[in-house]
């Protein structure tokens, strides 16, 4: 995949698009960054999927970045708590990302899809 | 938040968990946070989403820099979608402090199906073709 011919193949306005989506789903119900993000990627832009789990990693930083300027003066954010999940979530990052590299790419998408398509699954039931 | 033994415990393993989705398929975790921090913690909807906000953090940036000294991060598109991100998050926030979520996160759940649906089939498609062509 050339880095640079990327944009150029699909124009600036997918991403904006796929971003403000996910951006809005973030905000909304605290799960959708990356739901929504890699599989738009994959889909809209054809990027490999590999890239695209790594990319929308670092959309993310943005993403939770807005969302705890938006909500920590309204005192919604216990930050003990954040720490007591988000430490061990970064060692598990590292741990998944190595599994990640060797896995196939068709394999890494269809996980992802039967994850995606649990969560939904989840939503519309109200599980 | 209480914290004992047990709950520090769940909530390391469930913080360990989402970390390996966010590794494996680039997620920031909120999936398995917001529920951890519902049911463990017995946080509020909203309080739990914010929180989870805050985790996703340090988790986005170490991933990324990770992905990154592998050349896997297209910035530009990255950069690009965050600045779209976060117009979303400020009017998706509007949303969350006000509306019922109930309708809401049902068409997302929908979304969701068709998308996951489509990346099912797709992968299924070229794993048998690749299968196909290997015989």
């Amino acid at each position: 995949m050339d880095l640079e011919t990327q944009i150029g193949r699909v124009g600036v306005l997918p991403y904006v698009a796929i971003g403000v989506v996910s951006g809005l789903f973030a905000a909304m119900f605290g799960i959708g960054g990356g739901v929504v993000i890699v599989p738009l990627l994959i889909l809209i832009t054809r990027m490999p999927a590999r890239m695209a789990a790594a990319t929308s990693l670092a959309t993310l930083i943005l993403t939770s970045l807005m969302g705890v300027i938006r909500f920590s003066g309204s005192g919604h954010i216990d930050w003990v708590a954040a720490i007591v999940i988000g430490a061990p979530a970064v060692v598990g990052v590292l741990i998944g990302i190595r599994f990640q590299k060797r896995l196939p790419a068709e394999w890494l998408i269809l996980g992802f899809g039967l994850f995606v398509v649990a969560i939904g699954l989840k939503l519309v039931f109200a599980l | 938040m209480h914290l004992d033994a047990t709950t520090l415990s769940l909530a390391i393993a469930c913080g360990v968990a989402a970390g390996l989705l966010a590794g494996l398929f680039g997620v920031g975790g909120g999936i398995i946070f917001v529920p951890t921090l519902v049911i463990i913690f017995s946080f509020h909807q909203l309080d739990a989403q914010a929180t989870s906000l805050a985790a996703i953090i340090p988790v986005a940036l170490i991933g990324a820099w990770r992905q990154n000294t592998e050349n896997l991060v297209y910035w530009r598109g990255a950069v690009i979608m965050g600045v779209g991100a976060a117009f979303g998050v400020l009017i998706g926030a509007e949303f969350a402090l006000r509306l019922p979520e109930a309708t809401l996160s049902r068409v997302f759940g929908m979304v969701l199906l068709l998308v996951g649906g489509e990346m099912i089939i797709s992968s299924v498609r070229k794993l048998k073709a690749k299968r196909a062509a290997a015989n």
